[in-house]
């Protein structure tokens, strides 16, 4: 059995860990990085709960061998915040009662931050194609989708209100 | 257990240690699974990852996919819009950006839906192993060897047809997968080709239904009498999803779906 | 944003004191939401130790097999495996969840002894340095079995013929003496005698697995002092807490059950189903422990919803009223009690429905098959035998051509009706909610409907 050095970059930050053949990126965050936000729901790629991104992309991590991702660019739900500050997704999910147990939340954060970068505008029906992959058992979707509509709006606005300082 | 986890960057290391036996992983959606919560023998895994095999390649009507190309790239790439319903039928978001157009065609049924479109659009896939390369059609049992690519003509405009009927709108596997190519000149089908998921223990490839819709007008009627000689081709199994009985019932009504789009 | 609903004060208005709600009507924000959508919230698993140890089990495949011989020895030789455990190392092996409140006997066994009689049940408990030899190990248990016929229907295993399953003696939970909880109130055939019509239907439920999306599971760490830390996700801290000092037969005050932050529990965590396996390993170990759930096992061993089946039988009048109801409910406990025992008594609590009906008979059978073991949850006991009664009730409307909303009117009970438990009912609001209801969706009801109410006594009207 072979022990691998892997690198990454975390949240915007460089780390190196020891990753046995058996650590997936789930666990490497969660027991070698200290970063308990991506949950272990299933293993199986079904729930959602462990979904970080990856380059930029929602994955999820539990089905992802850390070996082969070294070098890569991971962004998890502890990186969203500017210190205290919220991300827009973040807040809205406080302020829309979108969590409930929350252990699905952080997932489903992170699926709704990678909807609103390529898609700033979405649908309702957008937004359920976006977080299909993950699970709320709660079954709080009605408040989920309306706060990523609402982060949706509020960046927008903030978008269009730093064009007009841009133009001033 | 596993023992070792490869990522080689070229596909020559990965077919050597395929041939001394280790497991070949594109994304890793099916496999993992197993790996992570199952005792397993002792396994070595070899990513294809940095093989060198996540292209798409349009030149004309020629498509050349490679291997470990994701669906979500497939989902993204305007030139393949044919395939952008048939990726997103598959799994969710965060599955797509791991799982492999490789992968789908080793997906068990009710999964692989990819695949389904891929025998319909008549793809040919490229192996290697050590003893040198060869090529299947889609739909053809392959060999534990690895997977280099996927190649097809896109159809005329129009032609491809896709339905996949599932519990859930998103995310969910299939109960019937209809893809489908056809072509009509004057108002009779000329040529079909027709292959179905959901409906068996792997890619059903309905002969019957497309000898049946050759030489006469697409109308509900003739759906029905192709779905009705399509029958025989049928094997669906009970699972989680539905049982066999509702697959064979409501196969004739996503056939009509996917050929009349309604 | 928030979505505040306005508070209806139209109905009961002179029960209602001065209008001083200093929280409904009001948006609160969630205490726990901060921590939620920054990942900071920690659930059991949110932990890590340098030295953790990993649980697993071997399984029975089985329905229902005695259990010839257990082999442990392969499992042992699997590198990284640190003990496996049996029944020989629980210290009071049999236990009943529920005899914290005096209900027996204790029924079930932490690991199986001589015999296995659910698919699923665990038989060794397999400890390792990593989840990857935990589970190795487990897989390497040597188990042989005598296959006996399984019983898996619930009224099959009410018959005189079944194998008996239970060391008990019976297939069923003996309340007080009695093969089921029973409710006896009026002459139920002297009912039906008199009734217009006699209508008898069968209504029956799968069981229903929780799902939650954090799995069941504990770590439990041993600590300097001799005590045991159990970061669980249980959701009866206490009642882990109890059931596990018994069952490892230590203080309980040398157990400390650190938790309340569970990730979907919907009942399916009440259950005392990893803590004292854990803490038996961290003891044998000294070592910090982990025994979760994989989601197979979640899905498969975890106590559902039991599943039910429900005859009821009601003599009604031409004109709508109910006369005699008599219900044969048969709760599916699965291979063990665990809550169900407590589940057909709501259930019994809950019949004949919020209906005043003069004569009621009713048997609500806990019962044990080989299938896996089923308890709590969200309102069990109440929530099938609702849907059997709802059913029912727009069943008999419809056999008798009358408006469901006006059926179950003419039957809601009202304050100072006598139920069939005996208790006068006060507090009534059903004619209430089925107006507002009925006014809601357009559902048009007549004037002396609308008039109706559940403070005017049952005979005002008919």
């Amino acid at each position: 059995m072979s022990v691998k050095i892997v690198n990454l970059k975390v949240n915007g930050v460089d780390k190196a860990f020891m990753a046995r053949p058996e650590t997936t990126l789930l666990l490497a965050l969660r027991e070698q990085l200290g970063l308990m936000g991506a949950k272990r729901g299933c293993a199986q790629g079904a729930c959602g709960s462990c979904t970080v991104l990856l380059d930029g992309a929602p994955v999820v991590s539990c089905l992802v061998p850390a070996a082969t991702v070294d070098g890569g660019d991971v962004a998890t739900v502890e990186g969203l915040a500017d210190g205290r500050r919220l991300s827009d997704v973040q807040q809205a999910f406080i302020d829309g009662f979108a969590t409930q147990c929350g252990f699905c939340t952080p997932g489903m954060i992170m699926s709704a931050e990678a909807l609103l970068a390529r898609n700033p505008d979405p649908t309702a029906d957008e937004v359920n194609e976006a977080i299909s992959g993950n699970v709320c058992r709660c079954t709080g979707y009605a408040p989920i989708v309306s706060a990523i509509l609402d982060a949706a709006q509020r960046r927008r606005e903030r978008a269009e209100g730093a064009d007009q300082e841009a133009t001033l | 257990m596993l023992t070792e986890v490869h990522v080689p960057d070229d596909v020559d290391a990965a077919v050597r240690l395929v041939s001394s036996g280790a497991r070949a992983l594109g994304g890793g959606t099916s496999l993992m699974p197993w790996l992570n919560d199952y005792a397993s023998p002792p396994t070595e895994l070899v990513s294809l990852r940095r093989a060198g095999l996540a292209r798409i390649d349009v030149a004309g009507e020629a498509v050349t996919i490679g291997a470990a190309t994701t669906l979500a790239q497939v989902e993204q790439d305007e030139r393949l819009e044919i395939l952008n319903p048939v990726v997103r039928s598959i799994a969710s978001v965060p599955v797509r950006n791991l799982a492999t157009v490789g992968g789908n065609l080793f997906a068990r049924q009710p999964h692989g839906d990819l695949a389904v479109a891929l025998v319909a659009l008549d793809a040919r896939v490229t192996l290697v192993g050590a003893d040198g390369s060869r090529e299947l059609p889609a739909g053809d049992d392959l060999p534990p060897f690895i997977v280099t690519r996927v190649a097809f003509a896109l159809p005329a405009a129009g032609t491809f047809r896709y339905v996949k009927a599932a519990r859930r709108r998103w995310n969910s596997a299939s109960i019937v997968t209809v893809a489908a190519v056809v072509t009509e000149s004057d108002g009779v089908v000329t040529a079909a080709r027709v292959a179905l998921g959901g409906v068996g223990p792997r890619v059903v490839r309905a002969h019957a239904v497309e000898a049946a819709l050759v030489g006469g007008p697409l109308t509900e009627q003739a759906i029905g009498v192709a779905a009705e000689a399509g029958r025989s081709e049928l094997a669906p199994a009970d699972d989680a999803y539905a049982s066999a009985w509702y697959r064979a019932r409501v196969f004739p009504v996503h056939l009509r779906r996917a050929l009349l789009g309604r | 944003m928030p979505r505040v609903n306005p508070i209806d004060s139209s109905f009961f208005k002179d029960e209602r004191g001065p209008g001083d709600f200093t929280v409904i009507g009001k948006t609160v924000p969630r205490s726990d939401a901060l921590g939620h959508v920054t990942g900071r919230t920690q659930f059991f698993e949110d932990r890590t130790f340098p030295d953790l140890a990993h649980l697993k089990i071997h399984r029975s495949p089985h329905h229902h097999a005695l259990i010839d011989s257990v082999d442990t020895s392969e499992a042992l030789r699997v590198p990284g495996v640190l003990r496996v455990l049996t029944h020989e190392d629980v210290p009071a092996n049999w236990y009943g969840v529920l005899r914290l409140i005096g209900i027996g006997p204790d029924d079930e066994v932490v690991l199986a002894e001589d015999r296995v009689i659910y698919r699923g049940e665990p038989i060794v408990a397999v400890v390792a340095d990593s989840e990857a030899a935990a589970l190795e190990g487990a897989s390497k248990v040597k188990v042989s079995y005598t296959v006996l016929p399984a019983v898996l229907d619930v009224e099959e295993a009410m018959s005189p013929d079944a194998p008996v399953i239970k060391k008990a003696g019976t297939n069923y939970f003996v309340y007080e003496g009695h093969h089921a909880r029973r409710i006896r109130f009026g002459d139920v055939e002297a009912g039906f005698a008199q009734a217009d019509h006699v209508f008898e239907w069968r209504y029956s439920s799968a069981p229903i697995e929780h799902a939650p999306t954090e799995t069941t599971g504990c770590i439990v760490e041993p600590k300097p002092d001799g005590r045991l830390l159990i970061h669980s996700n249980t959701q009866a801290a206490f009642f882990t807490l109890d059931n596990t000092a018994l069952i490892i037969n230590r203080a309980p005050t040398d157990l400390q059950v650190k938790g309340g932050t569970v990730g979907g529990g919907f009942g399916g965590k009440v259950d005392v189903m990893v803590e004292p396996l854990a803490c038996i390993a961290a003891t044998l170990t000294n070592r910090p422990v982990k025994f979760v759930y994989t989601r197979e096992e979640e899905m498969q061993v975890s106590s559902p919803r039991a599943a039910e089946r429900i005859y009821i039988k009601d003599g009604v009048m031409n004109d709508g009223r109910i006369v005699a109801r008599k219900i044969m409910l048969y709760v599916d406990a699965g291979a063990y009690a665990r809550h169900s025992p407590y589940g057909a008594t709501k259930a019994a609590a809950h019949l004949p429905g919020p209906y005043t009906i003069p004569n009621v008979y009713a048997d609500c059978h806990c019962v044990y098959t080989n299938r896996t073991p089923s308890s709590a949850m969200r309102g069990f006991g109440v929530t099938i035998a609702d849907f059997a009664i709802e059913s029912q009730m727009d069943r008999v409307a419809r056999a008798l051509g009358m408006d469901p909303l006006q059926f179950r009117l003419v039957n809601a009970y009202r304050d100072g009706d006598m139920k069939a438990h005996r208790k006068e009912a006060s507090g009534t609001a059903l004619i209430e909610v089925i107006q507002r209801a009925a006014a809601l969706v357009g559902h048009d009801l007549p004037a002396e409907y609308q008039a109706m109410s559940s403070s005017t006594p049952r005979g005002a009207i008919a």
